[in-house]
């Protein structure tokens, strides 16, 4: 190489790394004669005994995420979106992922890392969820008709915004889940501004989507985008899990394998 | 409530003309006649007559590279597969081997783990980017300064950078030498984009006291060969797959708990203080 492209000496910067890892979720106590051992763990403060004496798992479950038990609203808003979102059913790519995994024989303790890695997807995945927490919390305090205008008219926004057609057609179970949810107490200005962006979009044959009504959810309890797109991945994985590991128990031969006839290569 | 959905009856059609079929644009294996990817015999055509180089990049991208050019990738699998746990994606194996995790997890969650916005592969898409626009800014009349000027002025970053010229942890990137003489082995030469690159280089050393890395350079290189970002984001998907083996087997050998073991109050609690759990009213 020439002397005009001489790099420069590799050095190190020196940068000023933490000495201890930080967290404000979880303190350890640790044992009077084993610094290594915990005598007591707390979240936010809270001893986990009491925690489990006293609260719900989806008390506890927003208290990890959000850092404070959340209200009786809160907690009934979030324990119906976990139930709606409690499977992506068998038909969603990553159940069939964690199916393929369980009826390959796979580990079964793989099932939960693959399927939940594909349910991160930008379609009808966690970061459609991200890219529709994005847009509902840009777009919340506008008008929902200038919104469609510059968002809808010829364009198929879904990836975007969380709200569209799938298969050809409106989400139906989508539709109901924003109405039922809409009922509750801790609803906020996010789900009542996605009803009035879906009654909108109706005339248009375009709707809310699985993703847009968590998303909306999501923003009303308070998580922030990072939070919520992940959060949405793991209130997936009961399903995706149970599916999986309903096909570990069965032989390779009960899942479909595609015919040479009916796999066309185009080329 | 409606319970129309309002349907397409031509996507609704569609759909069924697909059910129960696979169509591919790649290839695949049709037992008895053969294995097929892009339009080449894989047992006749590539198999023992290309490297596995050669194949992963046809895989990746759909192009049958010569094999200077597969060799060069494969030196750059080189670059990134460093046995230190000390890197993210690493401690991935080194923490799954110390919890006896299996080797293939360990290898895939580090590999994925590569996926990140500030170092591995993901980058890639924009470093790419980033030079292809700059040649043609460079064709356009403007030199390697004003580009970083608009870059710069672009960046949201409280510290103006572009990707590929700064790199976490140290300043400087001593793969680059040897992945110059790789490439003057294999008989490469330097391209549009690549002279660019230094250019670039020379102009951020005298502002920011920046260097190319790795990632740059790369990025130089593939663009010269005709890559496009995302080409070259499959590419390297399992980029640092075996640093992360490496580091898996490390700690596997080792007693567990002992992979820079954790006393409780090595973890700097900042939460709230103890406080009692209210009744749920």
């Amino acid at each position: 190489m020439s002397e005009e492209f001489k790099h420069e000496q590799v050095r190190s910067r020196n940068e000023p790394f933490a000495q201890k890892t930080a967290s404000q979720i979880w303190h350890e106590t640790p044992a009077v004669d084993n610094p290594y051992i915990a005598a007591s763990s707390h979240c936010y403060g809270y001893d986990l005994h009491e925690l489990m004496h006293k609260r719900s798992y989806v008390d506890v479950i927003f208290l990890l995420f959000r850092g404070e038990l959340p209200s009786a609203a809160q907690a009934e808003l979030l324990q119906q979106l976990m139930i709606a979102l409690i499977n992506p059913g068998p038909r969603h790519a990553a159940t069939r992922a964690a199916m393929n995994v369980g009826v390959g024989k796979t580990d079964p303790l793989h099932i939960l890392p693959i399927a939940t890695a594909v349910y991160a997807g930008e379609y009808s995945g966690a970061k459609e969820v991200e890219m529709s927490m994005t847009f509902i919390e840009a777009n919340c305090e506008r008008d929902v008709a200038v919104v469609v205008q510059e968002n809808f008219i010829d364009t198929d926004a879904v990836e975007r915004t969380g709200f569209g057609v799938r298969h050809g057609g409106i989400e139906l179970r989508a539709v109901q889940l924003a109405q039922q949810l809409q009922q509750l107490d801790g609803a906020g200005n996010a789900l009542a501004w996605g009803n009035r962006l879906a009654a909108a979009l109706t005339p248009m044959k375009k709707n809310w989507l699985i993703t847009s009504v968590a998303a909306a959810v999501l923003l009303d309890l308070g998580f922030s985008t990072r939070v919520g797109a992940s959060f949405f991945q793991l209130l997936g994985a009961p399903g995706l899990l149970a599916h999986g590991l309903e096909m570990a128990g069965k032989p390779i031969l009960a899942m479909p394998f595609v015919s040479d006839e009916n796999y066309i290569v185009e080329r | 409530m409606t319970h129309s959905t309002y349907s397409n009856p031509e996507i609704i059609d569609y759909l069924d003309q697909r059910r129960g079929k696979i169509f591919s644009n790649t290839g695949g294996w049709f037992p008895g006649k053969g294995v097929f990817s892009h339009g080449y015999s894989m047992l006749e055509e590539l198999v023992g007559e290309k490297t596995y180089f050669q194949v992963l990049i046809l895989n990746a991208t759909g192009k049958l590279v010569d094999r200077p050019l597969a060799d060069w990738v494969e030196a750059l699998y080189g670059c990134l597969s460093w046995p230190d746990p000390r890197i993210w994606c690493n401690q991935i194996g080194a923490l799954s081997g110390a919890v006896r995790t299996s080797v293939m997890s360990a290898t895939a969650m580090g590999a994925l783990a590569a996926d990140s916005r500030i170092y591995g592969v993901l980058p890639l898409l924009e470093s790419v980017a980033f030079i292809q626009q700059a040649l043609i800014k460079k064709q356009q009349g403007m030199n390697a300064g004003q580009i970083v000027d608009e870059a710069f002025a672009e960046c949201k970053a409280s510290k103006p950078y572009i990707m590929g010229y700064r790199r976490p942890i140290a300043k400087g990137d001593e793969r680059l030498e040897v992945m110059e003489k790789v490439g003057k082995k294999l008989g490469f030469g330097i391209g549009e984009h690549m002279l660019l690159a230094y250019e670039i280089e020379k102009t951020l050393l005298e502002k920011i006291d920046e260097g190319m890395n790795i990632n740059g350079y790369m990025s130089a290189f593939l663009a010269d060969q005709g890559f496009s970002p995302q080409e070259t984001y499959q590419m390297f998907s399992m980029l640092v797959a075996s640093g992360v083996t490496a580091c898996y087997l490390d700690t596997y050998r080792r007693p567990p708990d002992t992979f820079l073991p954790l006393r409780c109050d090595d973890i700097d609690y900042q939460g709230p203080p103890r406080r009692a759990v209210p009744d749920v009213k």
